[in-house]
């Protein structure tokens, strides 16, 4: 499947389908925290 | 996200908080594909008291006999590390009184615009901000009216030819 393709059927998903990947995607940044294999980012100045 | 959404909802039926509105990238998935983010901007109109000065001191204090635990500038509510902004000008303001009702998982909870989403964005400045106001673009789910609206009223206008000229080329 093409990335605009993709990317519409992402975006057409309703918004509590998307939180669920969202949540996906969050436990995977963590656990790619927790395990030392990216740096810790550094605070965000501010978040807007 | 149900049981953060029903803590700030009672949050909000208590009176701790006034109006709110989900921002940052979780209010763009309303409207974009998902986008890692590890953590849910909360706009909050908080009802003053006294004095002068708009103290997030309530919204803690509620949250932590609630099971909230703080680390750094967020607050953990569920699995989900909140931030609690309240406008800090009156685009951020219009953006929280002009948010859109939806349900997460049943939960109703508002989202800010796309249009407000993308002025926010331009008007902080980062690189992701401006990352995320082209995905609008590509994606198109937002009034362009709308925005050339939002941009002149909050003199934005500056700074979205100088993102037109920087990102986009003449061709916008």
């Amino acid at each position: 499947m093409s990335k605009p393709r993709l990317q519409a059927r992402m975006a057409s998903l309703t918004f509590s389908e998307k939180i669920k990947i969202l949540e996906k995607l969050r436990d995977r940044e963590r656990a790619i925290s927790a395990a030392g294999l990216r740096p810790k980012q550094p605070k965000k100045p501010t978040a807007r | 996200m149900k049981a953060t959404l029903e803590t700030i909802n009672q949050m909000q039926a208590d009176g701790v908080i006034g109006r709110y509105a989900i921002g940052g990238a979780v209010g763009a998935t309303f409207y974009l594909s998902p986008a890692a983010t590890v953590d849910l901007d909360v706009f909050v109109i908080i009802p003053q008291t006294s004095g002068v000065l708009i103290s997030l001191a309530p919204v803690y204090e509620y949250l932590k006999l609630r099971g909230g635990s703080v680390q750094d500038e967020y607050i953990v509510i569920g699995e989900w590390p909140v931030q609690f902004l309240p406008p800090a000008n009156d685009l951020e303001y219009e953006a929280v009184t002009q948010a859109i009702t939806t349900q997460v998982e049943g939960i109703v909870t508002r989202v800010m615009s796309a249009e407000h989403l993308m002025a926010i964005a331009l008007n902080t400045g980062r690189a992701k901000d401006h990352n995320r106001i082209l995905q609008f673009i590509e994606q198109v789910p937002y009034d362009p009216a709308k925005l050339k609206d939002i941009l002149e009223r909050h003199g934005l206008n500056r700074k979205w030819k100088s993102f037109e000229n920087k990102f986009l080329g003449e061709g916008q």
